[in-house]
């Protein structure tokens, strides 16, 4: 144990050099949320403007810090100032904020977004504290604490910021201790269903079995759901902590990450944290002279939905179609190989190292009773401030989707929770709070952390659509009220849309829905009929709208819609003439258009040039109208 | 007094049950006689809760549990068709409807369109659809029924899935799949083949081999085990495929091999309609190969079956009557002297044929020239092999044994139950070890495969014995192993607590077989394994047993043991004079011709002139033109008749007829008596089997009783040796240039009394290629060869014709030929060249 001790010290002090130093820093988020808005590129110019200048600086690619929005973020730590973020970078703004600031002692603050140091810190005048932003205040980092602060790829910055320290103090406990804290402590599993963390592993170590296993479940196929690929992008080695951390805890001799095939960022991250997590006696046998042995698999998975539910990744691990079965018995007891196995999501392993660090009683400052501690969410969709966000539970979705995320672009309409799995509420739930129990009242369920914000532009019809067939098609097709129901309800639901349905089949459709939730074999059968159940509770008159009149609010169902052409606007530009497919849209030059609905296909293609074509006046109109049914 | 520890109290419907631990729910209620709805659970496999339709409510327990799932607690309290449980599971029923075909599960003229079928009508019939061969069978009619559905509420979608009819043996027509999973987990668990797997998801999910293989690139082994389970009528045997229902069963032993499999064939009216495995645990446990499950209908029920005598009338068939047939055999027979006669019998009629068989030779002719061909077959290695069978073990010794040795064993088609044996056995930790020189059922399943060139598994069984014996040098031969590998399994065959050589029939024609035939019985004994030898001729140790070879007398003791022949005379009340000519079936005429020669399912290699002035051919199917017997005379086949076999482990195992012979075809005993009465031999007044067996088992012991025989193992031992076939074509030098091919040439392995299957049922022929050259698809394009050409095989002692087949199995520069006779059986194999026959 000496020997990591003396790392951490080390680490320690190269840490604190690093912060302290002349060396400034430059923190580039380059998680795949910022390599997609171009964080490489920017990583690429910033190397350029420094060779250009012969400026030497610590440049520390990092995970996600969660204004998705703004990225890429490129951050700044010179001495004698506090560390600064500057979002929406470009190469060019890259080069500019170098020179400004590294060669010219400007901090830029038009172009800050906040800064990390002590409030009134005169240096950066004009700069807001970041964590005083409003996307910011009301959130608690426990789990993403690390995501954005340090270099995920090198355990000595992990070592430096406490890590490792739950799992020592594990050591010190024991596992019987350990279950008891994790119990004290009210963690409930971050995978969407909330099952205390502590008695799921109480059934394992209970149970009797001459090998254990432990699955880390990576599984994230929700749409709009990023949050475990973020945090294993940003702080791989707090996970890995976790799976030490709770394999001690049950008992376990082996460890799985089962993780999507197409998560290439986070699986290397995972795969160089193993590598270090080796070299410095964390895994393998007798792990810091604990007398415990542990070694980590990592599996890729081909990317079916279902096998997020715990039998079929089991299944899929064992090399078997993944395919749930039936519990009991529960994986506790007959798991992986037929072994006792416990499953855990990201979040819930990341969770570990803060509450055995910290103790229960810490944990449980966060959260209200029953509902312990905090919870990631990806909040997307139609909404101002998008992004990874870590909130407490007990927190109301309207602080969410108004405090953090700034509302919805157009007039809020409701906010699906849970990915396909979940209900959409409506705005009378906007003081509703996340809580386990609260959500599932609602018809929703917590899920494991995808949160879409939809707008009036959103219709909820089809919005159900959507999920029906996203989960129709992930069905594994074991059982037939989800292989055949859903598939009946996607019929009924385009029907629907098409305008062709009569008021009968919300009925069927309804029976349907409730015969799939109950008569399914697994998790994604059980709630496939949740986005329909709910937007027919919530959302009801749209259905009627569609079926009695022939009417899609949102302008959104294709068979229900005109497009037209305002002439109050229409400048004649020709833009739309030249892009339509099928020569619907007739018009000279200078004059204003006009739309032939025979021919129109309604591709959008003349919309979307019309309004962001710089020569375009936003003229065409897509509106349902009103008939009679 | 059941143990409380072991039994469970629980409440199903208000009424308490006892019942015993560890039972799911569904079993309990099948127990009690409770109807639970279900499709996809099923006896012999595992729970798989995939139909949801056995859905019940349970006091206490989330949801609906499915009762197939669920294990019995103490105190559950378990409704199973409360209202709300029952209209679950009638919209479950109906979604599985709304992708089937129903007009037979739920129209309106259901009952009335099966009546008005019968009717003789010119016009067309307006009612009555016949898409589905299971109706009247069908689990989910029975259901539909019990649910009382009658109108689906849904749209119907019909799946216009094409119909899968590619494969041999069985169709398969996916929109009537429910998709309950049984054929999967039929093919996965309890063969623990995995050909069958869920493919794609969603409402795309199908069943079928990976990758949009057929079965036969996949490697199915037409066990028919998922046919047997599926409760629709998606998959369906050819054969049997408008048959309908059977009326009864009888449990027969399968003749197709010596593993001896108990099958119960599945009659109506006067025909054998199909035949399933019976659970018999002593030999195939509820598993058949391909043969025994697919291969008997066809065969029994084939158009060409003869039906009535039939006599050579101035080069015309002529049928006759059996007064006549009997009366002309008689008088032929009647003018022979014993030399002037020869009778041959197969090895695939029961104990009882064969023992009257040689009686009738050594009584009524007076001659001692009776034999079976399976001299020819085993050629060199003849005595070899029958030695293996002292050591030998039952079947059931591989599920114990640690290591299994096989040799010349592909258990894909042919003895596939044996293969189920052997992957169980490894799913239990044993150790396979196989020895095979092309790509085989093992290869990719045993532990270990041994390549070696055909013959050179010689070297690697005599270094194994020699490494077992301690022999101080015993260097490993060259094989496609390194010889650290080989050492390391002829040490684990030295250590291993217990070993099993299986020995299948494609070790037995090479010129050296007896060699390694010889080594194995070495190794055998040095190791103390057990040996299995699978002999091809489901009767050969009856054979043995019953004296049908000019060497052997009933009992399976030398014609020169005066004591016995002192026993015989005894019991058939007649003086002989018996003494070995040197004459066997290698060489009939024996220098001069015969007079009669009577073939008792047996036939002589086509193209071939009997030696003999008259021909009786007596057998199933009429003999190759080219043979053009005198007289022809209608046996049964073996569904048809009554008596014993002696399987490969040397158990009695009964034969139960269960239908007539076809027309006026006699079983061979009976023929045999009516024409030895007519000669006015004495000793042959049998009216049933039973006499025989009892007159039989005085002379052979083991044998007792008729009706239910031992059924016990017996290793078998022979007092002396066999004649060997001397062979016409000696040994040849292997290295040699001009001839760069080494040809295997393999005698017919997958016959019924000399014909082979394929000639007579449709599925044999896509799987045993007789008379095709197997070549590597390398070697075929260097040579510019494409399937199907005709390529002349050339070698220094033959010149012959064959069309190539490609065949990946087979390594370079090796051919192989299944031939339809044994004539070529010689030194295999032979060096041989090949050029494209132009013409």
């Amino acid at each position: 144990m000496n020997s990591l001790a003396e790392k951490i010290s080390l680490a320690r002090q190269k840490w604190l050099a690093l912060n302290t130093g002349k060396t400034p820093i430059i923190y580039i988020g380059s998680a795949t949320c910022g390599r997609a808005a171009g964080a490489l590129e920017v990583l690429e110019a910033v190397r350029e403007t420094l060779k250009k200048h012969r400026l030497k600086a610590y440049i520390m690619p990092v995970g996600c810090i969660g204004p998705c929005y703004l990225e890429p973020l490129m951050d700044i730590k010179r001495a004698g100032y506090p560390r600064i973020c500057y979002g929406s970078v470009t190469p060019e703004k890259a080069r500019r904020i170098i020179e400004g600031f590294l060669l010219g002692d400007d901090p830029l603050p038009e172009l800050a977004v906040g800064h990390f140091g002590q409030k009134g810190d005169s240096s950066v005048e004009g700069i807001p504290r970041f964590f005083d932003l409003p996307m910011l205040k009301p959130q608690v980092r426990v789990v993403l604490r690390n995501c954005g602060f340090i270099d995920p790829e090198n355990i000595d910055h992990y070592l430096a910021n406490d890590g490792y320290q739950g799992l020592l103090r594990a050591f010190t406990m024991g596992p019987e201790a350990v279950i008891e804290e994790v119990g004290e402590a009210g963690l409930r599993g971050r995978g969407g269903a909330g099952f205390p963390t502590a008695k799921k592993w109480r059934i394992c170590r209970n149970a009797s079995g001459d090998r254990k296993y432990l699955i880390c479940n990576v599984s994230e196929g929700d749409p709009g759901a990023f949050m475990n690929r973020s945090l294993i992008e940003g702080d791989p080695h707090c996970v890995m902590e976790g799976m030490l951390i709770a394999a001690y805890a049950i008992g376990a001799s082996h460890g799985y990450i089962y993780i999507n095939s197409e998560y290439h960022l986070a699986i290397a991250r995972l795969k160089k944290a193993q590598e270090q997590m080796r070299a410095y006696g964390l895994l393998g046998k007798n792990i810091l002279d604990s007398g415990f042995d542990f070694d980590i698999t990592i599996k890729e998975g081909a990317g079916a939905f279902v096998c997020g539910e715990e039998t079929a990744l089991i299944g899929s691990i064992e090399g078997r179609r993944g395919m749930p079965r039936s519990r009991p018995p529960f994986p506790a007891v007959s798991g992986l190989f037929g072994k006792p196995t416990v499953i855990n999501n990201v979040e819930t392993l990341g969770t570990l190292p803060n509450i055995l660090r910290n103790g229960a009683a810490w944990y449980r400052q966060f959260g209200v009773k029953g509902n312990y501690g905090t919870k990631t969410f990806s909040l997307v969709g139609s909404i101002r401030r998008g992004g990874l966000i870590e909130v407490p539970l007990g927190i109301k979705l309207r602080e969410i989707i108004f405090d953090i995320g700034g509302g919805s672009w157009k007039k809020f309409k409701g906010v699906q929770t849970g990915g396909p799995s979940g209900g959409c509420l409506s705005e009378e739930f906007l003081d509703l709070p996340v809580e386990y129990e609260s959500m599932a009242a609602a018809g929703s369920i917590m899920g494991s952390g995808g949160m879409i914000v939809l707008d009036e532009d959103t219709c909820a019809v089809d919005l159900a659509l959507y999920f029906l067939h996203f989960t129709q098609k992930e069905s594994c097709g074991k059982c037939s009220p989800c292989r055949v129901g859903t598939w009946h309800m996607v019929t009924i639901l385009e029907k629907i849309t098409r305008g062709q349905a009569l008021a009968e089949d919300l009925s069927q459709l309804q029976i349907l829905a409730e015969t799939v939730k109950r008569a399914s074999l697994c998790g994604l059968g059980q709630t496939a009929p949740n986005p329909v159940l709910t937007t027919l509770r919530y959302f009801r008159a749209e259905y009627l709208a569609h079926i009695k009149e022939k009417y899609c609010s949102a302008a959104v169902c294709k068979e229900l819609v005109e497009y037209s052409i305002d002439p109050e606007k229409c400048n004649g530009c020709q833009q739309c003439v030249a892009v339509c497919p099928t020569d619907a849209i007739k018009g000279a030059r200078a004059e204003v258009h006009r739309i032939d609905q025979y021919r129109c296909i309604k591709c959008k293609a003349c919309y979307e040039i019309c309004r962001y074509d710089p020569l375009a006046a936003n003229a065409i109109i897509i509106s349902s109208r009103r008939g009679v049914a | 007094m059941r143990n409380q520890n072991t039994t469970v109290n629980v409440i199903i419907d208000n009424k308490p049950y006892r019942v015993q631990k560890g039972l799911t729910i569904l079993q309990v209620a099948e127990q009690f006689n409770i109807y639970i709805p279900t499709l996809c659970s099923h006896k012999d496999l595992s729970p798989f809760g995939g139909c949801r339709l056995c859905i019940v409510e349970v006091e206490g327990m989330r949801n609906f549990p499915t009762a197939c799932t669920t294990p019995v607690e103490d105190g559950m309290i378990i409704r199973t068709h409360t209202a709300q449980v029952q209209s679950i599971r009638k919209e479950i029923l109906q979604l599985f409807l709304s992708e089937h075909t129903s007009s037979c599960l739920i129209c309106d003229e259901k009952e009335e369109c099966k009546q008005y079928l019968g009717t003789i009508r010119k016009a067309g019939v307006t009612t009555g659809c016949r898409y589905c061969p299971k109706d009247g069978q069908c689990e989910l009619q029975e259901v539909v029924e019990k649910l009382e559905i009658h109108e689906i509420e849904y749209p119907i979608y019909y799946r216009n899935l094409r119909v899968e009819k590619e494969d041999p043996f069985y169709d398969r027509d996916y929109n009537l799949c429910i998709l309950c999973g049984r054929c999967v987990r039929m093919c996965q668990e309890v063969r623990l083949a995995n050909v069958l797997a869920f493919k794609q998801r969603g409402r795309q999910t199908i069943i079928g081999p990976a990758y949009a293989r057929t079965h036969l690139e996949a490697g199915c082994e037409f066990c028919g085990a998922c046919v047997s389970v599926c409760p629709t009528g998606t998959l369906y045997e050819k054969a049997r495929k408008w048959e309908g229902i059977a009326e009864r069963e009888e449990v027969t032993t399968c003749a197709f091999c010596g593993v001896g499999c108990q099958i119960r064939l599945q009659i109506k009216g006067s025909r054998v309609i199909g035949s399933l495995p019976a659970d018999d645990p002593l030999v195939n446990n509820g598993q058949l190969c391909v043969k025994g499950r697919f291969c008997i209908t066809e065969l029994v029920n084939g158009p060409a079956r003869l039906h009535q005598p039939l006599k050579k009338f101035n080069g015309l068939e002529v049928e006759i009557s059996w007064e006549e047939a009997v009366a002309l055999a008689a008088e032929k027979l009647s003018r022979c002297s014993p030399e002037e006669f020869a009778l041959l019998v197969s090895p695939n009629c029961t104990n009882e044929d064969l023992y009257l068989a040689q009686k009738f030779s050594r009584v009524v002719m007076g001659s001692n020239q009776v034999d079976t061909p399976a001299r020819l077959f085993y050629g060199a290695a003849l005595n070899a092999y029958l030695a293996l069978f002292k050591k030998s073990v039952p079947l059931r010794e591989v599920s114990r044994a640690s290591t299994i040795l096989c040799l010349g064993l592909d258990t894909r088609f042919g003895r596939s139950v044996v293969g189920v044996e052997l992957r169980r056995a490894m799913h239990r930790g044993a150790r396979v070890v196989t020895v095979h020189p092309r790509e085989h059922s093992l290869a990719l399943t045993a532990h270990e495969w041994i390549r070696p060139l055909p013959g050179e598994e010689e070297k690697i069984l005599q270094f194994f014995a020699r490494f077992s014996a301690g022999t101080a040098k015993a260097v490993p031969p060259e094989t496609n192993l390194p010889a650290e590998r080989l050492e390391e399994i002829a040490r684990e065959l030295k250590e291993s607590p217990q070993t099993v050589i299986l020995v299948g029939p494609e070790v037995l024609h090479y010129s050296n077989s007896a060699e390694i035939l010889t080594a194995v019985k070495q190794l055998a004994d040095h190791i103390r394994a057990g040996v299995l030898p699978l002999p091809t001729q489901n009767n050969l140790l009856g054979s043995l047993l019953m004296g049908t070879y000019p060497e052997l007398l009933p009992g399976g003791y030398s014609i020169a043991d005066r004591n016995r022949t002192n026993e015989i005379q005894k019991v058939w009340k007649k003086e002989l004079s018996l003494r070995s000519n040197g004459w066997n079936v290698a060489n009939l005429s024996n220098g001069k011709p015969l007079k009669v020669l009577y073939l008792i399912g047996e036939t002589l290699p086509p193209g071939k002139k009997a030696p003999a002035e008259f021909v009786i051919f007596q057998n199933i199917y009429p003999a190759d033109p080219s043979l053009s017997p005198d007289l022809t005379l209608p046996a049964a086949a073996f569904p048809e008749t009554d008596g014993t076999f002696v399987n490969g482990e040397g158990r009695i195992q009964r034969v139960r007829k269960g239908v007539n012979p076809p027309g006026n075809a006699l079983p061979d005993w009976e023929i045999l008596c009516r024409i030895a009465r007519k000669m006015g031999a004495k000793g042959f007044d049998f009216s049933e089997v039973r006499e025989i067996h009892q007159e039989m088992a005085a002379l052979v012991s083991g044998f007792r009783d008729f009706k239910h025989p031992s059924r016990e193992a017996r290793p078998f031992a022979l007092d002396r040796e066999l004649q060997l076939p001397g062979s016409r074509i000696s040994p040849v030098n292997l290295s040699d240039r001009k001839h760069p091919f080494l040809l295997i040439t393999a005698p017919l392995e997958h016959a019924y009394r000399g014909f082979p299957l394929s000639a007579h049922v449709e599925g044999a022929r896509v799987i045993f290629t007789e008379e095709v050259l197997h070549m590597n698809p390398e070697d075929a394009k260097k040579a510019r060869l494409e399937e199907g050409d005709k390529v002349v095989v050339t070698s220094e002692h033959f010149k012959k014709v064959w069309p190539v087949k490609l065949t990946p199995e087979l390594s370079r520069g090796i051919l192989q030929v299944n031939l339809l006779n044994n004539e070529l059986i010689g030194p295999n194999p032979y060096p041989v060249r090949i050029r494209k026959s132009h013409v």
